[in-house]
C-alpha cells in the first residue's frame, strides 16, 4: 500500500514538472479544453433557454393536455350493417351526416375527475367559437372564448397580458368583453366601449370592452376576445355545464403521454397532448438540441486533437526522459500514468475553467437584449446536467487523447533510445 | 536470495544474441562469465565487436536473447518487464556515455529519482542521502539547480550520484568518461575506484579509452562477438 502510494507520488511528481516546464504549451492545451466545455455550456443553456421560450410561447393559449369532442371519430355507417352482402345494391339519395353530441355537456363531471389526480396543477374549462364583431358600420370576424377567469389566468398568465383594462372584471361583469389589442384598434374601441358580438347561428349581443390583451402571437390579438364562460354559454344558447375544451396543465408537461394513457379510461372525451397538436414545435427543438449537441461535441473534437498532438510532441521530446526513466526502474505503468496524469490535469482544469468561462458567456448573452416576439434579451436556460456533462465530456475526451500517446510512451524500448 | 556462490555478482552462460533488422546477424556469439563483488571491470573492444550489446543484455533491459543471465544468484532470464524494472530500480545503477538527466529537474531531484521509486525510505531521508551523494562527488553547491545549467562533467557527476542513490550491488557503465575531458574523466575513475573498495559495489563499464581500461581490475576484450582474453 505505502509502496504503491509513494510510486504515485513521484509519479504525480513527475507529471507536474513536465506541465509546469513547459507552462505556454500546457496553458495552450487548458484553453482548447477549456472552450470545448464553455461551448458546450453556452450552446446547451441558449438551445434550452430558445426551446423554453418557444414552448412558453406555445403554452400561453394552449394546455400540456387538452380534452375535447371531436364527432368525426364514429365510422358507424347503418347503411352498411343493413346491405352487409355483397350482392345487395344499395341505393342512398340525399345522404346527411347527423351531429349526434358536440362540445362537453357535463363539464363538471369530467374536473373532478381531473381534480382528484395529483400530477394536475390546473385546470382551465374554455367555450371557443367563432363570431363577427361588430362596431359601428365595421364587422369583422374572429373568436370569442369563454373562460374561467380565474382559472384561465392560473394557466396562461393572462392577466399580465392585459395591456389596458383589468383582466378580474370579467368575473363580475358579465356584459364584459377583453379585446385583443390588434383587434380593438381594427374596431377602434377603447375601454367602456360598446361591441356587438353575432353568432353563426344568428344571436346578436351587446359587451363593453373591459380590457384589451397583448399576447406574443399577433394573429391572435386581430382576431380573439374574452368573455366570462357563463356570458359565452348564454350567447351559445347552451346548458350550464357546457364548454368545447377543457385545458388541464400537469407537474411534468413531458409526462403527458403516460397521464393521457391513465386518464383516457374515465373520460368519455378526446385527449391530446401538446406535443400532438405541436408536432413542428417538438421537432423544432429536438433539431436545436442536435445542432447544439453537434457544435459543441466537434469543438471539444478539435481540442482533444489539440491536447494529441501536444501529448505527442511532448513525448517525442522527452523520449529519451523516458528511456532513462525506464532504465532506472520505472515500469511501463509508470510512464503511461505520468502522461495519463497530465491528460487528467489538463482535462480537470480545462472543465473547471470551461464551466466558469461558459457561464460567464451565457449569461452575457442573457444581457443582449432582443426585442421580437415577447422577448427582452436573447434566453438563456441554464440546467446542472449541462455542466456536469460539460466537465464529463471536456475530461474524457482529455483522457482519451491523452491515452495513445501515453501507451506510446509505455512502450519505448529504453535500449533502442539509449544506444541511439 | 543468495545461496550461490556468495561472492559471484554476476554471471551470463553461453550467452547468444541476434539482430534480425535489416538482416540476421549473429552479435554475440556464446559468451560464458562471472563478475566477483567489488570487482571492477571494463569491456574493451572495436566498434560492432558486441561489447555494447553485452552491456544492455546483462542491464536486464535487453531481453531479446539466448542463453542466461544471473545477478546476486538471482536467475533473471524468463522474468518479465515489470519485474525486471523493479529488479533494476533496486540492484542496478547506471551511467552511460550522455548523462540523459532529466533536464527540468534539479540535480537533486534527478538524483532521488531512483529512491522515490523503490520507496523505501520516506521523502525527508531520500533527499539527505541524494544531498550527501552530492557531496560525495563534489556537487553539494549544485544541488538546487537545474541540471540544464550545469557543465558536461558536472553533469555526468550528478547521473553517477543517481545511479549510486539506492546503493545497487552493481554500477554499469556505458562509455562513462566517453564525452568528458582528461580532467573530468580522472575524476570519474577515482569516484568508480572509491566505490569498488570503500562500498564493494561491483562496476562494470564498457569503454573506448585504453587508460580507462588499464585502471581496472580486469578487462574484458571482445571481438566479433566472442571474449578474446
Amino acid at each position: 500500500m505505502s509502496k504503491n502510494f509513494k510510486n504515485t507520488s513521484i509519479n504525480r511528481q513527475i507529471a507536474s514538472i513536465h506541465l509546469t516546464a513547459k507552462i505556454w504549451q500546457t496553458v495552450v492545451a487548458v484553453l482548447g479544453v477549456t472552450f470545448g466545455v464553455s461551448m458546450y455550456i453556452f450552446m446547451n443553456s441558449f438551445m434550452n433557454g430558445v426551446n423554453s421560450a418557444q414552448d412558453s410561447l406555445a403554452f400561453s393559449t394552449l394546455g400540456h393536455v387538452r380534452v375535447y369532442n371531436d364527432d368525426h371519430t364514429n365510422p358507424y355507417d347503418p347503411a352498411k350493417v343493413i346491405a352487409s352482402s355483397e350482392n345487395t345494391i344499395l341505393h342512398l339519395r340525399n345522404k346527411k351526416a347527423i351531429q349526434y353530441t358536440e362540445g362537453i355537456k357535463n363539464t363538471s363531471q369530467i374536473i373532478s375527475i381531473l381534480e382528484k389526480r395529483p400530477e394536475v396543477t390546473g385546470i382551465a374549462p374554455q367555450l371557443n367559437f367563432s363570431v363577427f364583431f361588430r362596431s359601428g358600420s365595421k364587422k369583422l370576424n374572429g373568436t370569442i372564448s369563454g373562460v374561467d377567469v380565474e382559472g384561465e389566468d392560473r394557466l396562461f398568465g393572462i392577466g399580465d397580458k392585459v395591456v389596458s383594462g383589468e383582466w378580474e372584471d370579467l368575473s363580475f361583469q358579465k356584459t364584459g368583453i377583453v379585446l385583443g389589442k390588434v383587434l380593438a384598434e381594427k374596431l377602434s374601441v377603447g375601454i367602456d366601449d360598446p361591441v356587438n358580438v353575432l353568432t353563426s347561428d344568428g344571436n346578436s349581443r351587446n359587451f363593453t370592452v373591459v380590457g384589451t390583451v397583448e399576447t406574443s402571437v399577433r394573429a391572435a390579438d386581430a382576431s380573439k376576445a374574452y368573455v366570462n364562460i357563463a356570458s359565452a354559454r348564454q350567447i351559445e344558447g347552451e346548458n350550464y355545464d357546457y364548454t368545447s375544451d377543457i385545458q388541464i396543465n400537469i407537474r411534468d408537461r413531458n409526462a403527458t403521454e403516460a397521464f393521457i394513457r391513465e386518464i383516457d379510461a374515465a373520460i368519455p372525451y378526446q385527449t391530446e397532448s401538446w406535443q400532438t397538436a405541436n408536432q413542428q414545435l417538438v421537432a423544432a427543438s429536438e433539431l436545436r438540441n442536435i445542432i447544439a449537441m453537434a457544435v459543441s461535441l466537434t469543438i471539444l473534437l478539435v481540442a482533444g486533437f489539440g491536447i494529441y498532438n501536444i501529448m505527442n510532441m511532448t513525448i517525442n521530446e522527452k523520449i529519451k526522459e523516458i528511456a532513462i526513466l525506464k532504465a532506472m526502474g520505472f515500469s511501463g505503468k509508470d510512464v503511461r500514468n505520468i502522461f495519463l496524469m497530465q491528460a487528467f490535469i489538463i482535462g480537470i482544469i480545462g472543465g473547471l475553467t470551461g464551466l466558469l468561462l461558459g457561464f460567464g458567456i451565457s449569461s452575457l448573452v442573457h444581457r443582449i437584449p432582443f426585442r421580437i416576439a415577447g422577448f427582452d434579451t436573447l434566453p438563456i436556460v441554464y440546467q446542472s446536467i449541462d455542466f456536469i456533462l460539460a466537465v464529463v465530456f471536456g475530461i474524457v475526451t482529455t483522457i482519451l487523447a491523452g491515452y495513445l500517446p501515453s501507451r506510446k510512451a509505455s512502450r519505448i524500448d529504453p535500449v533502442v533510445i539509449i544506444r541511439g | 536470495m543468495e545461496k550461490n556462490d556468495k561472492k559471484t555478482a554476476l554471471s551470463v552462460k553461453n550467452l547468444i544474441k541476434y539482430f534480425y533488422d535489416p538482416q540476421t546477424f549473429q552479435v554475440i556469439k556464446g559468451v560464458s562469465f562471472d563478475v566477483e563483488k567489488g570487482e571492477f571491470l571494463s569491456i574493451v573492444g572495436k566498434s560492432g565487436s558486441g561489447k555494447s550489446t553485452l552491456l544492455y543484455v546483462l542491464s536486464t533491459m535487453d531481453t531479446d536473447y539466448e542463453g542466461s543471465l544471473a545477478i546476486n544468484g538471482k536467475q533473471l532470464t524468463g522474468a518479465n518487464q515489470n519485474q525486471l524494472a523493479a529488479f533494476r530500480n533496486e540492484h542496478i545503477g547506471f551511467v552511460f556515455q550522455f548523462h540523459y538527466l532529466l533536464p527540468e529537474f534539479t540535480a537533486l531531484q534527478n538524483v532521488m529519482l531512483p529512491a522515490m521509486k523503490l520507496g523505501k525510505l520516506s521523502p525527508g531521508e531520500v533527499e539527505q542521502k541524494a544531498y550527501d551523494s552530492l557531496k560525495l562527488l563534489d556537487l553539494p553547491d549544485q544541488a538546487m539547480k537545474k541540471t540544464s545549467k550545469l557543465s558536461g562533467g558536472q553533469q555526468q557527476r550528478v547521473a553517477i550520484a543517481r545511479a549510486l542513490i539506492n546503493s545497487p550491488s552493481i554500477i554499469m557503465g556505458d562509455e562513462p568518461t566517453g564525452n568528458l575531458d582528461s580532467k573530468n574523466s580522472q575524476a570519474v575513475q577515482e569516484i568508480f575506484h572509491n566505490l569498488t573498495r570503500e562500498f564493494g559495489q561491483t562496476i562494470i563499464c564498457v569503454t573506448h579509452d585504453p587508460d580507462f581500461a588499464e585502471n581496472t581490475d580486469r578487462t574484458i576484450e571482445m571481438a566479433d562477438g566472442l571474449i578474446l582474453s
